[in-house]
């Protein structure tokens, strides 16, 4: 999995982080731990999301999933409100957590044993199906609406990981921008603190 | 949390010379002349034009009042902060995402974290049923608002390019069009030119040189985060500032959750919440600007037995016709480098697509803006709109910097089965959850493919290869539709409500249809007219 990841191997956006304002740094400095011990998720549900996140932002690394999980369970266990909640959907706290636990039924009723212990291939068809609304039929869906528990999982896993400084370095961008901005903006111009590519590639 | 947030030094109640972290010393905790319910953009307008013309003037929000040094910051996942993120319930077939994509809370609402592109309407847009027979057309005429355009453009000074080739406007804006443009700006203007399609650089409530103590923009790109440097307009930096030196009361952290009648049938005042505790504002007059979602939540909580089905709704019309615009993101991948993170959003437009026209097989338009992405929304609208996540999710966003994009502002035909509505599901303020009930209609979708199609054209004539489309949404508009005929709207022609003389609704919830382009402009030139039209009342006492 851990092919080119980047098209810009010498780019350190964290080199930068003195030029950004203080509140911005701090934000962003936060995210590359220590994380405190999780608030809401128990341990086994930890695993889980941390699992799951592997297969979604398509990445092993421990540091970086570590944040999407402290982000995970930072959203679940705040007071703020959830934006939008389709009708006939349980609040994320309950989507989720019992969201978990009918995957765990669903991988052992599928194939013997829960979601941990099975094959890469077998989580990710049963990812695949949850996306899709499709898993095999368990009273569970009732009450938990898979695609609903799909995209709340997928969509907050993503917000946290296009957010960790390493991903942003690896994908190029500019990152923080106050006070400095921009002075080159137009086509075919940087300015020179931004990510250059390797001068090898076409 | 970051330690340093400020929210104004954590007051609530504010004015000229005084701040307070409780409301124990209200200017007018007596009773004002008019009680404004929301300080976004509609808001804002109305407490500088009132407050400027003499009245005591109270302004109640119910977010914080944001300190942009301390509380704002060049990040996209810290600064969802600036939405309405109390959750709301959504049906209907496509039902609308909330919070950041559309709703704004604390002082300024919307207009802290919108993109500032700042579009006038076409004439065409209030007499669609006149002119297209669908929908209905609106109690003013573009006439009635030209002044008012023309005003809120010289406030904020407005930046613009010379001529402007659409529409009843042609330019020249107050400040001078913003250069150099970014590279996705370049490409769109690039690949329309080839095709013979016009564009031009985006007018934007940004500037472009210095302006009232304030600087011009330095394209750091984050206007959706809220603008640290102060160069995007906002009425949390321009109209409330003023609207407290001319003597207006801003209580922010401040929720109103009932809008109380007295025997007469007028409004009294209203009611609101302060950190669990409840508080009353008497007012001679009071403006709703609580924009789409929580205005019809506010007149429908507030039934009492004179008004059973809620406040001004004798037609029946409060939280129906809610409109958005469909805002679909068209994506194509070049050999170079685009760098979408670069620059103001949206700095190259096109008006070519806005009116109807027969042989498109639907009617009315749309806008097209070039607009940047960051990767938190790239990703986010990718994974949840468009369904894609793991390795192909990662492909694309390798690639971020190679994408060039342009996003739809398509106009959204009214439709009563569009609605906001009360759910059995209590908010921690005790009030009922609304329901936001959206369904695109036929017209709506075939305008959709139009526009993904010659967007996708633009693309491919500038280089790119077309690479994938996210179904999205922007702004909302309607739930108290304006209009002459009390037994189908909520407000006449000045915002004032059919049913009871004392109360105003100005806002975006007053839209009649959705126009094709971005809404904000036409949102302030509105308010500015509603204060006038009070203004000129008052004289008749
Ligand atoms: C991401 C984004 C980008 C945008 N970009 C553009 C753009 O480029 N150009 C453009 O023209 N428009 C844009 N918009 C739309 C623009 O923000 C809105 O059109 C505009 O803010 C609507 O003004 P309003 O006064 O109707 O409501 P708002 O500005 O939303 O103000 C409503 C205020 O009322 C307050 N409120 C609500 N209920 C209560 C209550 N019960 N008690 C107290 N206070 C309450 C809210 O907190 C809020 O501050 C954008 C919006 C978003 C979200
Ligand atoms: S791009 Fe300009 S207007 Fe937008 S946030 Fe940055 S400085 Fe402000």
């Amino acid at each position: 999995m851990q092919e080119i990841r980047t098209r810009y191997p010498g780019y350190d956006i964290l080199k930068e982080e003195d030029h950004w304002d203080e509140h911005t740094r701090e934000i962003v400095l936060k995210r590359l731990g220590p994380f405190p011990e999780h608030k809401f998720l128990k341990h086994h549900e930890a695993q889980m999301i941390f699992t799951i996140a592997q297969h979604i932002v398509y990445d092993h690394r421990k540091e970086i999933l570590d944040y999407v999980l402290h982000h995970m369970d930072n959203t679940l266990s705040s007071p703020v409100g959830e934006d939008q909640r389709k009708t006939g959907t349980p609040e994320q706290k309950v989507l989720i957590r019992e969201g978990l636990k009918a995957i765990d039924k669903l991988a052992k009723k599928q194939y013997g044993p829960p979601f941990l212990e099975i094959s890469i291939e077998q989580q990710l068809s049963i990812l695949t199906a949850l996306h899709k609304g499709l898993a095999p039929p368990m009273k569970e869906w009732q009450t938990i609406p898979q695609k609903a528990l799909f995209k709340k999982l997928a969509t907050t896993m993503v917000s946290a990981y296009y957010s960790h400084p390493t991903v942003w370095s690896e994908i190029g961008y500019g990152g923080p921008a106050y006070p400095r901005g921009y002075v080159r903006v137009e086509r075919g111009l940087t300015d020179p603190w931004e990510a250059k590519r390797d001068a090898n590639e076409s | 949390m970051p330690t340093n947030h400020d929210y104004v030094l954590h007051n609530c109640d504010h004015y000229d010379g005084h701040r307070y972290n409780h409301l124990d010393k209200r200017k007018y905790g007596d009773g004002a002349d008019i009680c404004i319910v929301g300080s976004g953009a509609a808001g804002g307008v109305l407490a500088y034009e009132l407050s400027k013309a003499g009245f005591e003037v109270v302004v109640i929000e119910a977010g914080p009042f944001w300190n942009p040094q301390t509380d704002f910051a060049s990040d996209e996942l810290s600064m969802q902060s600036l939405a309405w993120n109390d959750t709301r319930l959504v049906a209907g077939s496509d039902p609308l995402g909330m919070g950041h994509n559309n709703s704004g809370r604390g002082v300024g609402g919307g207009t802290v974290h919108f993109t500032g592109v700042f579009y006038r309407f076409h004439e065409s847009d209030f007499r669609v049923k006149t002119l297209d027979g669908v929908a209905d057309d609106w109690p003013i005429t573009y006439q009635d608002l030209e002044p008012y355009y023309e005003k809120i453009e010289k406030d904020i000074a407005v930046s613009g390019p010379k001529h402007f080739p659409w529409g009843p406007f042609q330019g020249p804006y107050p400040y001078p069009e913003r250069e150099p443009i970014s590279a996705n700006a370049q490409v769109f203007r690039e690949g329309c030119e080839r095709l013979g399609i016009r564009s031009t650089v985006a007018p934007l409530a940004i500037l472009s040189a210095p302006f009232d103590g304030r600087p011009p923009c330095i394209n750091r790109g984050f206007c959706n985060q809220g603008c640290k440097p102060n160069a995007k307009f906002s009425t949390l930096i321009h109209h409330i500032p003023k609207a407290i030196g001319h003597g207006a009361e801003v209580l922010s952290d401040c929720m109103v959750t009932h809008v109380k009648v007295d025997k007469s049938g007028e409004v009294e005042g209203v009611t609101f919440v302060h950190d669990g505790k409840e508080y009353f504002q008497k007012a001679k007059i009071t403006i709703l600007s609580a924009f789409c979602i929580e205005t019809p939540r506010l007149l429908l909580n507030s039934a009492c037995p004179q008004f059973p089905d809620g406040l001004a709704n004798s037609s029946g019309m409060v939280g129906k016709e809610l409109m958005t615009h469909s805002g679909h993101d068209i994506f194509a991948k070049f050999h170079d480098e685009v760098r979408l993170y670069k620059g103001t959003p949206v700095l190259a437009v096109s008006q070519e697509f806005y009116e109807t026209d027969a042989s498109r097989g639907f009617v009315r338009g749309y806008t097209f803006n070039a607009h940047g992405a960051r990767p938190l929304g790239l990703a986010k609208n990718l994974v949840s709109k468009a369904g894609i996540w793991g390795q192909k999710l990662y492909d694309i966003m390798r690639d971020y910097n190679f994408h060039a994009q342009i996003t739809l502002v398509g106009e959204v035909l009214p439709d009563k089965n569009n609605t906001v509505t009360l759910s059995n599901e209590k908010d921690e303020y005790g009030m009922p959850r609304p329901v936001v009930t959206f369904s695109y209609g036929g017209n709506d979708n075939k305008l959709i493919a139009h526009a993904v199609q010659k967007a996708n054209e633009i693309l491919t004539a500038a280089g790119g290869q077309p690479s994938f489309v996210t179904p999205d949404t922007g702004h909302l508009m309607g739930t108290c539709r304006m209009g002459n005929d009390p037994s189908t709207s909520v407000v006449d022609h000045s915002c004032r409500s059919h049913d009871i003389p004392n109360l105003y609704i100005c806002s975006a919830a007053a839209f009649v249809t959705s126009g094709g382009c971005n809404p904000t402009e036409t949102v302030m030139a509105l308010a500015a007219r509603t204060a006038d039209h009070i203004i000129e009342e008052a004289k008749k006492l």
